[in-house]
């Protein structure tokens, strides 16, 4: 016992009840509103596989209410209706159903050309199945992975007979979107099916599963499984699917009235949750279990005034059961706001009852779709109901609601029909039936039918023709989808603490967290051009080419001269793609006679690894390659001071011939092994160390000490910025576009073409007969905005006509005048010099670097 | 999930633990005609076709497969 | 139950063509992993130039214990808890590599330890992963 909050009122429930059960009991009669048209909707199938009974429970919208236990406190409230469900004015647009036919929202409103935005906003206000909660859910969803050889979906009497037959020769999960072995309705199936579940629990290697919803059969075999607070991934070897079947909706004019009730739904009301489903009842039985259906409203002391009965079935009709209309159907339902009449046909007469309550039990339709999702040659079989056929019968009558999730009539369907909308997926797309949130299983058979019995060409089969089933088979939340997903994924240097520690501002670039600035950017900057400063550069991609054929690896991998590269020096060098395009930069160091050490750009790494494992492989090379970009650290000391420094650390030389520009040396600093690679990046004398990784704190300390009475500081992103674009010096990526060749790049220098055969040379080739249509420039610039940041993204404009775009822009702290770097394409022919900025100013084109043209400050 | 490549030294593995390296191209042209068509006009069959896979999430090393590209199937 | 343990493993890199790599062998107390055709791991180990004796022709054999951190994973429940982290089929005894938590990863089994080499600059992501996903079945 407990209660629930619904709109405001508490209800009760008692033990067993599902929230559409305790709501039916406390009165509740309309469940929902249709979709568009706004009808009122009651309870129908009562195993969770038509929209009616959908609301928002604590939050959530979209669920199924016939299949959620009550729970103390919960808050539940239907959706839909204006300005309630109850009394919804815009149930008008029933009426409108003449102007709003299928697919109405191709034909109408197209002109005025405004209409269909106002329109538009209008219709999608109207319609609509609940709100979504704004916040996201605080609890995080686990994922976990299992391997089965078996997996059987549905624990019913078929998926557990099936599960005791696979146990005996290998490990089976079964699995069961609500409790294993609860029967759907009440029947003689209680007892067997309550002492196979006991008997399957205890076996071995057996694994069961409640309230676990299978969202699809993926290749590979690979389920996933929905579960409360978990996703589950099984990999089976094999899937037998046991999900059993529905009971077949009733297509008649009425069929959608509250009141209009599948068996199951009637007989679950009626027997275990002790709720008269109607006073006064007209029952239809074509099946076994309607029979059944049909006694449970009777004991539960419905009065029962007529049933329709197929002929087969007559004996078995129990006393009690009204007038008996062997071999009858339904003819149309009627009544306001929930039924009030049936009239029955059979040979052409009707008959009229006054009634209550219509329970329609016509046939089984199997719930396959899970079955229908695999491919050939995958192991699925279907048992049980489920593995039904579905048997192509007469359409239903002249009119009656085919899709009650999408609001589709019979009348709609003839109508796309006589549009030349000629088979059932086309229909499908057209009026959109079946793609609501019951994905078929009730308007499934009757669209099939529909479609086959229109079709002027004789069926091959007798078999309805099915759409095609594809996940998810139950509607499933993103937050469930995103679980175990995680797409950020940050490196680290060993550095980071220390900088964390130091108050830094870190951030993600290119895959790693990284120090962005430790206060003030402008401080950091002028200790790098006037003193000493460290950066942490540990993330570059760091590799070594060993073997014979590394010598021909970099040589063909790169486009500049390699033969000619000593050991102990260095070179700069761009990475091409087969396209002749600028990928990635870096510096390649020649270490021994077949050894060389490779940087390039953080970002890049990952790309660089693949490349040159890819060029090694298809050159057939004998030239392996190790990823030191984890084993190493790397801190740049960058300064006028910087060998002050490392003289008060190293115990080798230093100077200008041991660590040559380019090149580099393997030395000691601090008693911690580095190689000292000499690098141009920010314009001032620098050695890259790189280091082992688990020594770099030590490294970073002893270097941040000993430069101590010069107030060295460390330098981040942030000052990198300017110190490089002072340089004129390229961020691949940024100032870069994707189809840059080097000339383009204004980089000719940086390619051989007559070296024999390198990556892209052919492409370069082949462009270098094209005039070249785009360039990158230097710029400088006047009358611009205060902060010169801005610029950057700006258009560059000639005569009002975009031309180009600013990649980057700073105010340079050392020439203390704006410049920038970017783009511009060729205009009649050449290349302008003076341009106009997006927001006005005047950008000049001018050559680079803009400080220290000659480069002797990093050379020393 | 869904498509599983054949590493020769790891067996078949699921595609999300490869990159794609694309339909299979000759690593050089003899003239810019044939340049052009090798680095803008690839094959793209619907059927069998020649492709490379990096198994970047485990012994990173390059594999060529025949997939077809109507089913995902291989070999 | 189980524990996760944090460890810096030795490590020994030996790249070399596919008969060069057949011809390593495992030092006592290390466990040998083909890692790829042209490339051989010991994990235990750190002796390069010992190795680098034993193995003449190789291109390149090198201490990488830098480049990687170990999470230990030990206890009834350490495949429950590796479970929630990767998707991969752990076998009883050996070892295999591939996706953990997002990282390209090696994994050793041996009785009932699952040992997880990841690269170092990961470690703080992986952990953090583990310890976030499996906390139902880890201890503190």
């Amino acid at each position: 016992m407990g209660s629930f909050e619904f709109e405001g009122r508490s209800v009760t429930f008692r033990p067993g009840d599902t929230v559409a059960s305790a709501l039916y009991r406390h009165g509740v009669r309309t469940f929902s509103r249709s979709l568009k048209y706004h009808r009122r909707r009651g309870l129908y199938c009562g195993t969770g596989d038509c929209p009616n009974c959908s609301m928002t429970v604590d939050g959530q919208p979209a669920v199924r209410t016939c299949t959620v236990r009550c729970a103390e406190g919960m808050r539940v409230e239907r959706a839909g209706g204006w300005p309630n469900a109850e009394r919804d004015l815009l149930h008008v647009t029933d009426r409108l159903h003449r102007v709003m036919p299928v697919g109405f929202y191709y034909k109408t409103f197209v002109r005025p050309r405004f209409a269909w935005a106002v329109a538009e906003r209008v219709i999608r206000r109207a319609a609509g199945l609940g709100a979504l909660p704004p916040t996201a859910s605080a609890a995080r969803k686990v994922v976990r992975h299992v391997h089965v050889d078996t997996l059987v979906i549905g624990a019913g009497l078929a998926g557990l007979e099936a599960t005791r037959e696979a146990a005996a020769s290998g490990s089976v999960l079964v699995c069961d979107e609500g409790l294993a072995a609860r029967s759907v309705a009440p029947g003689s199936a209680p007892d067997p099916i309550e002492e196979l579940r006991t008997a399957v629990a205890s076996l071995e290697h057996v694994t069961l599963l409640d309230e676990a919803t299978a969202l699809g059969v993926y290749e590979w075999l690979h389920v996933p499984l929905a579960r409360a607070g978990e996703l589950v991934h099984v990999y089976p070897s094999r899937v037998v699917v046991a999900t059993g079947a529905t009971e077949e909706h009733g297509v008649f004019p009425g069929n959608d009235l509250p009141g209009v009730m599948l068996g199951r739904a009637a007989a679950a009301l009626a027997g275990p949750h002790g709720v008269r489903p109607g006073d006064r009842a007209v029952v239809v039985v074509r099946t076994e279990e309607g029979v059944q259906h049909l006694q449970t409203l009777i004991d539960a002391g419905v009065e029962v005034v007529a049933t329709a009965v197929s002929p087969a079935l007559v004996q078995r009709v129990p006393e009690g059961a009204g007038e008996i209309v062997a071999g009858g159907d339904v003819h149309e339902a009627r009544g306001g706001s929930s039924l009030r009449s049936v009239v029955l046909r059979r040979e052409g007469l009707g008959k009229r009852f006054e009634c209550d309550l219509l329970v329609l039990s016509l046939g089984l339709v199997p719930r396959d779709g899970l079955a229908r999702m695999a491919l050939p040659g995958e192991d699925v079989t279907v048992v049980g109901d489920a593995a039904l056929g579905v048997g192509i019968a007469e359409p239903g009558g002249l009119d009656g609601m085919v899709c009650m999730c999408e609001d589709v009539s019979m009348h709609d369907l003839e109508q796309a029909w006589d549009e030349g909308f000629r088979n059932a997926e086309i229909l499908k797309r057209y009026t959109t039936t079946t793609m609501g949130p019951c994905q078929g299983a009730m308007c499934g058979r009757a669209l099939s039918c529909f479609a086959a019995s229109r079709d002027a060409t004789p069926a091959p089969s007798p078999v309805a023709p099915r759409t095609t089933a594809r996940p998810p088979a139950r509607p499933v939340t993103l937050e469930t989808l995103a679980a175990g997903v995680h797409e950020i994924v940050d490196r680290r240097t060993s550095l980071n603490e220390l900088h964390v520690a130091a108050g830094a501002r870190l951030d993600r670039s290119g895959g790693w967290l990284r120090p962005f600035s430790y206060g003030d950017w402008r401080e950091e900057y002028r200790a790098v051009r006037e003193r000493v400063s460290l950066m942490d550069v540990g993330t570059l991609g760091k590799f070594a080419i060993a073997g014979p054929g590394a010598g021909d690896l970099v040589d063909r991998l790169f486009p500049c001269r390699i033969d000619d590269l000593e050991p102990g020096r260095t070179r700069y060098v761009l990475t091409l793609d087969d396209a002749g395009y600028a990928m990635d930069d870096g510096l390649l160091s020649r270490v021994g006679a077949e050894e060389w050490f490779l940087t390039t750009t953080s970002g890049g790494a990952g790309r660089a690894d693949a490349r040159l494992r890819n060029l090694a492989d298809r050159l057939g090379l004998d030239a392996h390659v190790l990823d030191r970009t984890a084993q190493w650290g790397a801190i740049n000391v960058a300064g006028p001071l910087a060998r002050d420094l490392l003289e008060r650390l190293a115990d080798d030389s230093i100077d200008a011939a041991s660590v040559p520009y380019p090149g580099f040396a393997d030395l000691s600093v601090a008693g911690v092994p580095c190689r000292a690679i000499r690098t141009g990046f920010v314009g001032e004398l620098a050695f890259e160390l790189h280091h082992p990784r688990r020594r770099g704190p030590e490294l970073w300390a002893a270097l941040a000490d000993a430069g101590r009475d010069w107030d060295l500081m460390p330098h981040g992103l942030d000052a990198l910025e300017l110190l490089r674009l002072e340089k004129g010096h390229v961020y691949i990526g940024q100032d870069t576009m994707p189809d840059d060749t080097p000339a383009k790049l204004g980089m000719p220098w940086a390619v051989d073409m007559s070296k024999r055969w390198f990556v892209g040379k052919r492409a370069l080739e082949r462009m270098g007969e094209l005039p070249m249509a785009r360039r990158h420039v230097g710029l400088e610039f006047s009358g611009g905005p205060r902060a010169t940041a801005d610029l950057r993204g700006e258009p560059l404009l000639v005569e009002g006509q975009v031309v180009g775009r600013i990649t980057s822009a700073e105010r340079s702290i050392v020439l203390d005048r704006p410049i920038g770097l970017g783009w511009i394409r060729a205009v009649d022919g050449g290349f302008p010099d003076r341009l106009r900025t997006g927001s006005g100013a005047t950008a000049s084109v001018v050559t680079t670097p803009f400080y220290d043209p000659d480069g002797g400050r990093m050379r020393g | 999930m869904a498509l599983s490549i054949p590493c020769d030294l790891c067996g078949h593995r699921p595609f999300t633990e490869f990159a794609f390296g694309g339909e299979w191209r000759e690593l050089d042209a003899s003239d810019t005609e044939e340049e052009f068509a090798r680095e803008y006009l690839p094959d793209n069959p619907e059927g069998p076709q020649r492709e490379r896979w990096f198994h970047a999430m485990g012994c990173r090393t390059w594999t060529t497969v025949t997939r077809d590209t109507r089913t995902n199937e291989i070999g | 139950m189980a524990e996760l343990r944090t460890d810096l493993p030795q490590v020994l890199a030996i790249l070399g063509s596919s008969d060069v790599c057949d011809r390593v062998e495992a030092p006592a107390g290390s466990a040998l992993l083909r890692v790829a055709p042209n490339e051989a791991m010991l994990v235990g180990t750190d002796d390069a130039d010992g190795v680098r004796a034993d193995v003449p022709g190789a291109a390149l054999v090198e201490a990488v214990s830098d480049a990687w951190t170990s999470f230990v994973l030990e206890g009834p429940d350490a495949s429950e808890a590796f479970a929630r982290v990767s998707e991969l089929l752990l076998p009883e005894a050996g070892w295999l590599q591939g996706d953990v938590a997002a990282a390209a990863a090696k994994v050793l089994v041996e009785a009932g330890t699952i040992t997880i080499l990841v690269p170092a600059n990961l470690a703080a992501h992986v952990e953090e992963r583990i310890r976030a996903d499996a906390a139902e079945v880890l201890t503190r």
